[in-house]
């Protein structure tokens, strides 16, 4: 047996599991959101649904709202992660438990960071309580709407409390990869400090940052729950929509629900793309 | 021309038992090329960051012509670092690599470009402005570091294993470049080293320091020559240890008495010569029967390990004249008066 064909045999089983499910998946999807449906002897292949969907204000307004949150919960995530790897990378007692606890939501459920947020910050939630208490608001209604608000600030919170350490742990790795010495050589050459981490630390460990920070925005751009428990119900983020319209009682509307699902994927996709990109020239330049 | 003087330098890391390095005094003249030669972990690299600003001593000073920088951060001290390996930006092209520290200064952006393909010239890297440093080879690279680093016209240059991550073909090469813009720009220059050869052939002195101490400052040749204590001859190779009494311009001891240099001083003391200063054959004096009793080829030289009564010395010899010492055989060497050196008693 030649080495090529034993090659192919062994990877046969995982090539046909990964494949079946997952391009199986997504090609029923595109199927589907294609109007193709034999139980609802659909009309043939069409691009309704996508025509519909890019018409749709609702569709716009859950488009927005998901660029929203996903481009400020990992700018945030970004730099608070980046900040917290340069002060976890200097030398000071108790830097070991400091980069346990740092690393400790690591493990915990982005559900449970949710929970935890409607019981801190909602309306009724403990905080609010507090300042009721303390006299500082009348009401539950005085109190500022952190979840199921407008400006999706719960979400935010959430997703940057749970995606800080994980930037951070990455750039952490990286400066600890590099040394001091870069630093050292900068210095010695007129920068000042804040000038090599500007002009030499931060260049040198952007590409990791990048790919950290990439994998946090295809996340929060497709993740169903957070935006599900601390979101408003209109204009809902696209996730939340394609579920709804998935699960919508009327047939119809499953193509435009594969079709938003499909979007999201596709500009994931196009966000990674991007990102090599970027980084490929980042190497170059 | 800046002179710099490192006074009782003593850095102690936090938790370590020992300090990294301790009580270092070392003078280095204007211009002067002086090697910190030590095995990895002895403290050189230690010394070189407090020189350069970036580490605090414990206490001590160092001072740039006389005066004091401990204050001075380190942007400002003048004293710029070129690592082992160059560490060029690898996002920056050779120019930008080479104006760095000219626009860290804010200088106008027509004399950064000037000067950097100036100083690109002068290290005999003419037309790489444009290449990433990833597309240079390995002595390319270290040239450009040193471009980087001169063109910032420092007081003081401080090198950090310059030659050792180059091939062998490529050290002579750099070697003389160092020398001759370390001499022509008239740079006082620091260097530290783990290379007994890296250091002679650069420096003007070397200082070797072990366990964060200073054992000896000296010209490189009398390094190897006239060591000051045994630790120090056997860094530079030393192999033959004798034990024994000065007495009268001769050295008694197991060997029987050998015939020393004038001027030797009388008492207690250890007798040492270099491996390669041993003669093959009788001489006028200090000649002693041996038995071979191992035999090694070095490429270049032989080593021959010789037993002369109780005592083991060591010998190397090109390998021609190592041929007539057959393992097991007996044989006759003799110990130049001049090569012979006698150390305090350890």
């Amino acid at each position: 047996m030649s080495d090529r064909l034993k090659i192919a045999l062994l990877l046969a089983p995982a090539l046909l599991l990964v494949g079946g499910l997952f391009f199986g998946g997504l090609a029923v999807g595109v199927v589907r959101s294609l109007g193709v449906s034999p139980a609802l002897g659909g009309a043939g292949p069409t691009l309704a649904a996508y025509r519909t969907l890019l018409a749709d204000p609702e569709f716009l307004r859950s488009l927005a709202l998901s660029l929203h949150i996903s481009v400020i919960s990992t700018a945030l995530a970004a730099i608070i992660g980046v900040a917290a790897a340069l002060l976890l990378r200097r030398t000071f007692v108790g830097r070991g438990v400091a980069t346990v606890l740092f690393q400790l939501n690591l493990t915990v459920p982005h559900l449970v960071g949710a929970i935890g947020i409607l019981y801190l910050l909602s309306q009724s939630g403990l905080v609010a309580r507090a300042a009721h208490g303390a006299g500082l608001i009348g009401g539950p209604a005085d109190f500022p709407p952190l979840t199921h608000d407008r400006w999706a600030i719960g979400i935010i919170l959430v997703y940057v409390w749970k995606e800080v350490p994980f930037i951070g742990i990455v750039a952490l790795a990286q400066m600890q990869a590099l040394g001091e010495d870069w630093e050292s050589v900068a210095r010695g050459l007129g920068a000042s400090r804040w000038q090599a981490l500007r002009h030499v630390l931060l260049p040198l460990i952007l590409p990791g940052v990048l790919a950290a920070s990439v994998i946090v925005f295809a996340f929060t751009f497709g993740a169903y729950e957070i935006p599900a428990l601390l979101g408003q119900s209109y204009p809902a983020a696209l996730p939340v929509l394609a579920w709804r319209r998935f699960t919508d009682p009327d047939l119809a509307a499953r193509p435009e629900a594969m079709a938003t699902a499909l979007v999201i994927a596709l500009l994931s996709a196009a966000m990674i793309w991007a990102y090599v990109r970027l980084v490929r020239r980042g190497v170059r330049a | 021309m800046t002179r710099v003087t490192l006074d009782a330098l003593t850095a102690v890391y936090p938790g370590a038992a020992a300090p990294a390095v301790d009580g270092l005094t070392l003078e280095v003249a204007e211009g002067e090329l002086v090697a910190l030669l030590g095995p990895s972990g002895c403290g050189k690299t230690t010394a070189l960051k407090m020189v350069a600003g970036l580490l605090a001593p414990t206490s001590g000073d160092v001072a740039f012509g006389g005066r004091s920088v401990l204050e001075v951060p380190p942007e400002r001290r003048g004293a710029v670092l070129v690592m082992q390996g160059g560490l060029l930006f690898p996002y920056m092209s050779v120019a930008d690599n080479v104006g760095f520290g000219l626009r860290m200064r804010g200088r106008p952006r027509d004399e950064i470009r000037r000067r950097a393909a100036d100083m690109l010239e002068r290290v005999r890297l003419p037309g790489l402005a444009d290449r990433r440093p990833a597309e240079l080879s390995g002595g390319q690279q270290q040239r450009v570091a040193l471009a980087r680093a001169l063109v910032v016209g420092p007081k003081v240059l401080l090198l950090d294993e310059p030659l050792s991550s180059l091939d062998a073909h490529l050290r002579g090469e750099m070697r003389d470049l160092i020398r001759e813009l370390q001499q022509e720009l008239g740079i006082t220059t620091i260097m530290v080293t783990h290379d007994q050869e890296e250091a002679a052939i650069l420096a003007d002195r070397v200082a070797l320091i072990l366990q964060g101490r200073l054992q000896q400052v000296d010209a490189p040749r009398a390094m190897y020559d006239r060591p000051a204590t045994e630790a120090a001859a056997r860094f530079f190779g030393g192999r033959n240890f004798v034990p024994g009494t000065a007495e009268g311009g001769r050295f008694l001891s197991a060997l029987g008495p050998l015939v020393l240099p004038e001027g030797a001083r009388d008492g207690p003391g250890l007798l040492t010569i270099r491996p390669e200063a041993i003669r093959p054959g009788a001489g006028p004096e200090n000649t002693l029967a041996v038995r071979v009793t191992g035999r090694a080829f070095l490429g270049t030289a032989t080593r021959l390990t010789l037993a002369a009564g109780d005592v083991t010395l060591e010998a190397v010899l090109p390998p021609d004249t190592a041929d007539a010492f057959a393992p097991g055989g007996a044989a006759e060497v003799h110990l130049p008066r001049c090569a012979l050196w006698v150390l305090p008693p350890a």
